[in-house]
C-alpha cells in the first residue's frame, strides 16, 4: 500500500500536525453540545479551591497582560485589579484589610480610586500576593508595584498635552551642549 | 517559557507572537504541515526562540465566548521539529499552554480549550497533556489546564 506524503509524516510524530477545522456547521453544533454536557457535568464536582485557584491565575494573566500594554483609558488599573484580587479571595473586604493591617476604611478609598495607594499598603499587598501564589501559579513579586508604575507612566504620557507647558516655562538649561 | 535542545539538553527561552503578514511568504506547507496562507483571517499564533525570528512552530484559534472555549483549529511545528531526529523538544506543549492562557484571562474557572486530532493520534494528546475525551474531540478545562499552564511556566 502506498501512503500520501501527508500521511507517512503525521505518522513520524503525533504532533506534527492537528487540523482541528471544522468541516460542517452540523459537526460543529454537534460538538458544541455534547462538550458543554460533558463539560457541565465534570463542573459539577470541581472544588471550590481549584475554582479560587483558575481565578487567581485569571487576574495574575490579565495583570500581566496589562503590563505590555500602553493603556489609556480613564480607568484606575490598580485598584480595579486589587479589588479583583480582594474579592475572588476574601468574602469580607474587611477582613482582608484585617490580614494587612489596615483600616477597612483606609482599603475602601484605594479600592475606590479616593486615596493612592502608600508604599507601605503596596508592600504588604506584594507579601500577601506572595503567600496566597506560592501553591497556585508563579507570580512576580514586583507585579503589584509594576501595575502602579505601568498606570502612571501611562496616565503621565497620555496628558503630556496638559501638562508640558506649564513645565516647560519652569525648566530651563544654564549649560547647553552646543553641537 | 522553554524549549530544549534534545541533541545538548540545553534549554532555551522562547516566545509566542501573533503572526504578522510579512510572516506567511516563509510559512511553506513542506515546512509546517498546512497552507497558512488559507487560514490569515484567523487568529494565528507562532513560537520562536526569544530574540529570533525562525518559526519553529505555529497554531490558530477561534475564540468561542458562549461556550467559554477557544478552539485549536491547526496546531503544527517545522518539520525538522518532527520525529526522532527532531532539534527541539515542548514547542507543541507551549503552544497548548499559550491558548490555554488565553482562556483562562478571557473565561477564567470556565475555561476550556478543545481540538480534534485525528484518532490515531487522539491518546497522545490525552496521555502526555491530560485531556478529557468527548467522543472525538479532546478538551482541557480546570484544574488541569491549569496544571498545563504551570508545568510550562515553571520549566
Amino acid at each position: 500500500m502506498i501512503m500520501s506524503k501527508e500521511h507517512s509524516i503525521f505518522n513520524v510524530d503525533s504532533e506534527y500536525g492537528v487540523d482541528s477545522r471544522y468541516k460542517t456547521t452540523k459537526e460543529r453544533e454537534y460538538d458544541s453540545v455534547a462538550l458543554m454536557q460533558a463539560r457541565l457535568e465534570r463542573l459539577k464536582n470541581l472544588p471550590k479551591e481549584q475554582i479560587l485557584r483558575a481565578k487567581l491565575v485569571q487576574l495574575k494573566l490579565k495583570m500581566e497582560n496589562y503590563l505590555k500594554e500602553f493603556i489609556y483609558d480613564n480607568q484606575n488599573h490598580f485598584a480595579h485589579f486589587l479589588e479583583s484580587y480582594v474579592d475572588v479571595i476574601y468574602s469580607k473586604r474587611s477582613e482582608f484589610a484585617k490580614d494587612i493591617n489596615v483600616t477597612p476604611v483606609y482599603l475602601s478609598k484605594v479600592i475606590n480610586g479616593h486615596r493612592e495607594p502608600n508604599e507601605e499598603f503596596i508592600l504588604k499587598l506584594m507579601v500577601h500576593s506572595e503567600k496566597m501564589f506560592k501553591h497556585v501559579s508563579v507570580f512576580e513579586s514586583s507585579t503589584w508595584y509594576k501595575i502602579y508604575f505601568h498606570e502612571k507612566l501611562c496616565d503621565t504620557m497620555s496628558n503630556e498635552d496638559r501638562w508640558r507647558p506649564e513645565i516647560e516655562r519652569q525648566v530651563r538649561l544654564t549649560e547647553l551642549i552646543v553641537q | 517559557m522553554i524549549v530544549v535542545e534534545v541533541l545538548t539538553g540545553m534549554s532555551h527561552p522562547i516566545e509566542v507572537l501573533p503572526v504578522e503578514n510579512t510572516d506567511y511568504k516563509s510559512l511553506p506547507k513542506a515546512r509546517y504541515a498546512f497552507d497558512w496562507l488559507e487560514e490569515r483571517k484567523e487568529e494565528i499564533y507562532k513560537l520562536v526562540l526569544k530574540g529570533q525570528r525562525d518559526i519553529l512552530g505555529l497554531v490558530s484559534i477561534e475564540r468561542i465566548p458562549s461556550e467559554w472555549r477557544i478552539h485549536i483549529r491547526l496546531l503544527t511545528v517545522s518539520k525538522e521539529n518532527v520525529g526522532k531526529g527532531k532539534t527541539f523538544e515542548k514547542i507543541v506543549g507551549n503552544l497548548i499552554a499559550f491558548v490555554a492562557k488565553i482562556a483562562i484571562a478571557d473565561f477564567g474557572e470556565m475555561a476550556c480549550v478543545s481540538l480534534k486530532p485525528k484518532s490515531s493520534i487522539a491518546q497522545h494528546y490525552i496521555d502526555k497533556y491530560n485531556m478529557n475525551a468527548t467522543g472525538i474531540t479532546l478538551s482541557i478545562e480546570v484544574p488541569e489546564i491549569l496544571n498545563l499552564i504551570n508545568r510550562y511556566d515553571h520549566e
